[in-house]
């Protein structure tokens, strides 16, 4: 435990120093989708009002799945590079698990914190923002932030430990795009029902769990997710997510 | 009991698909008492690094085992962790980190508290050479200096072995020379060394006993001295020779001859034979191997003459040039 709380703290320390890149690489996106179909858009009537309340809860969803990935992506890159900086974890007195779960952990702290941010971000960039019904439930966001971080840096790991990096750009193109565009984030699960039982598809996408528990904890007069099918898929992936991805690391660093 | 035991270590990596399975160790069994310095040599690819993986817990053995300190590394390998350290052979600093704070979060990694962290941090930076360096980047230090702080992180938890992994390949003959000093200096202070290296040199200056490792195997084991006095003859004499015609044969047939081993000669050397005498020195010796090489007709480009070093224990176990 003394030497998880150890490599946290170094990563933490790592994370505060390049915190502002870190945090535009992340931010940028979500927060220019926002101020087009989130504020532009509207006014220009060309999308319902409606639309904002629906976009906020998935574009921070969007937010923490890309900041999650990213934060345990580009740190793996390294530790797995030719000089294997990941040796000098690897050696503390801690098992391989335990290294892999810290670096989920870490990932997850970034995710939280992206995701956190982007709330207020976006709030102020909508449209007429006070016609939007955005209550954020603290109670209920804390919670869920914490576990939809944790899902993502896990997704993170699983990537990270199965790709190469120089596939990591299609990485992006190929896996991490389509998950965005068919996770729930632009429309709510709800509103699926119009597609009959193609709706069910997209519980394979684990960003689709994401869009919905943002949306039950921020917005909660937009219709969401059964709350126990909701909790369900995000520990399933979560669970899912740590072994797949704890398995590969280890496979990555004990030969 | 010995602080370190490695038994019928064995180590294959599974092929793939393109690539057949290697055989990187394959028995390997030795043992290092505690306040030894104790030296792996061997060519690339002997199984050099791949042992002291098995031992750092960072390569599992196919089957044997290897204690430190009486902990099983496989079966506890934090334990054994916190027994060892290790100078890898890449240069692995934390490069998000300045070179104190590598220090300072390898005593974290190991539960130091603060106060003597820091202390000891300072006092390793201050026994490498680098605190000027403490404030700095790893990256922005020399290929010395990083190699320096890399030692200086490893002992940061106060390990009963240390590991050091060709810690002086691709370093310059000066910094080769500081880094075998401040070792030298460790060990005298107590501290137990595994080195591996393919440097004779190294290995003569630095080990008391050494294992001479090829293809995955220990072909011996022994002090430097006495890997030495192996040899047949008390000298040896090399020549370097182009001849029209075999001159090993009639060179063997000279008295005092005991033994001859012919060595590859690499690169731009055609025609060139390097033949190496063992000799026991006796009166006109060198005049009667110089008429043989004469009146067969060669040519004798260079000759040399001197004491058997662990080059010739070398090349009389494998065959080959260390260096080639």
């Amino acid at each position: 435990m003394t030497a998880f709380l150890a490599l946290l703290r170094r990563d933490l320390l790592v994370a505060r120093r390049n915190a502002l890149p870190m945090l535009v690489a992340t931010l940028t996106q979500p927060i220019l989708v926002v101020l087009v179909f989130g504020n532009l858009l509207p006014r220009m009537h060309l999308v319902s009002a409606e639309f904002r309340a629906v976009i906020l809860p998935g574009l921070m969803a969007i937010t923490m799945m890309m900041a999650g990935v990213q934060g345990v992506l580009m740190p793996l890159v390294q530790d797995l590079s030719g000089t294997r900086e990941v040796d000098e974890r690897l050696l503390a007195p801690i098992s391989v698990f335990g290294v892999s779960l810290e670096r989920i952990v870490a990932g997850s702290l970034h995710a939280a914190a992206a995701g956190l941010l982007a709330l207020p971000a976006m709030m102020l960039l909508l449209h007429e923002a006070g016609g939007v019904v955005v209550r954020p439930a603290w109670s209920a966001l804390l919670p869920l932030t914490a576990l939809c971080g944790l899902l993502s840096a896990a997704f993170g790991l699983t990537l990270g430990t199965n790709v190469q990096p120089r596939f990591a750009g299609l990485l992006f193109a190929v896996v991490l795009g389509p998950m965005m565009l068919f996770g729930c984030a632009y429309y709510p699960f709800a509103a699926l029902t119009a597609l009959g039982g193609v709706r069910y598809l997209f519980l394979l996408n684990p960003l689709t769990f994401m869009s919905e528990a943002m949306r039950l904890a921020v917005t909660p007069e937009v219709p969401h997710m059964w709350v126990p099918l909701l909790l369900a898929g995000l520990l399933g992936f979560l669970a899912l997510f740590v072994f797949l991805g704890a398995r590969s690391f280890r496979r990555r660093t004990i030969l | 009991m010995s602080l370190l035991v490695v038994e019928n270590l064995v180590k294959t990596y599974p092929g793939g698909r393109k690539s057949p399975a290697v055989e990187a160790v394959r028995g390997v069994s030795f043992s290092v008492e505690a306040g030894e310095f104790f030296g792996l040599l061997g060519p690339n690819g002997a199984g050099k690094s791949t042992t002291i993986g098995c031992i750092s817990t960072l390569v599992r053995p196919t089957s044997g085992r290897v204690l430190v300190d009486g902990v099983d590394v496989t079966r506890s390998p934090s334990a054994a962790k916190r027994r060892i350290a290790v100078v890898p052979q890449s240069r692995n600093l934390d490069h998000d980190l300045t070179v104190r704070e590598v220090l300072t979060f390898h005593g974290r990694y190991f539960g130091l508290p603060a106060v003597e962290r820091e202390a000891r941090a300072d006092r390793l930076l201050d026994e490498l050479q680098v605190t000027e360096k403490a404030h700095a980047k790893p990256s922005t230090l020399s290929g010395g200096q990083q190699q320096r702080v890399m030692i200086a992180r490893a002992l940061m938890h106060d390990p009963q072995l240390v590991l050091l992994d060709e810690p002086t390949t691709g370093l310059d003959p000066q910094a080769r020379r500081v880094l075998w000093e401040t070792l030298r200096s460790l060990h005298a202070r107590g501290i137990t060394f595994i080195l591996t290296t393919h440097y004779m040199e190294e290995a003569d200056r630095l080990c008391q006993r050494l294992a001479v490792v090829d293809h995955g195997r220990i072909l011996t084991l022994d002090t430097p001295a006495a890997l030495k006095k192996t040899l047949p003859g008390a000298q040896v004499l090399d020549l370097w020779v182009r001849a029209p015609q075999p001159l090993a044969p009639r060179l063997r047939e000279i008295s005092g001859v005991q033994n001859l081993e012919p060595v590859a000669v690499g690169g731009d050397g055609e025609g060139l034979e390097r033949l190496r005498l063992f000799v026991d020195p006796a009166d006109g010796l060198l005049d009667r191997v110089l008429r043989t090489v004469r009146e067969g007709g060669a040519d004798l480009q260079h000759v040399n003459l001197g004491q058997p070093s662990l080059e010739d224990v070398y090349i009389h176990l494998t065959g080959k040039d260390l260096r080639e």
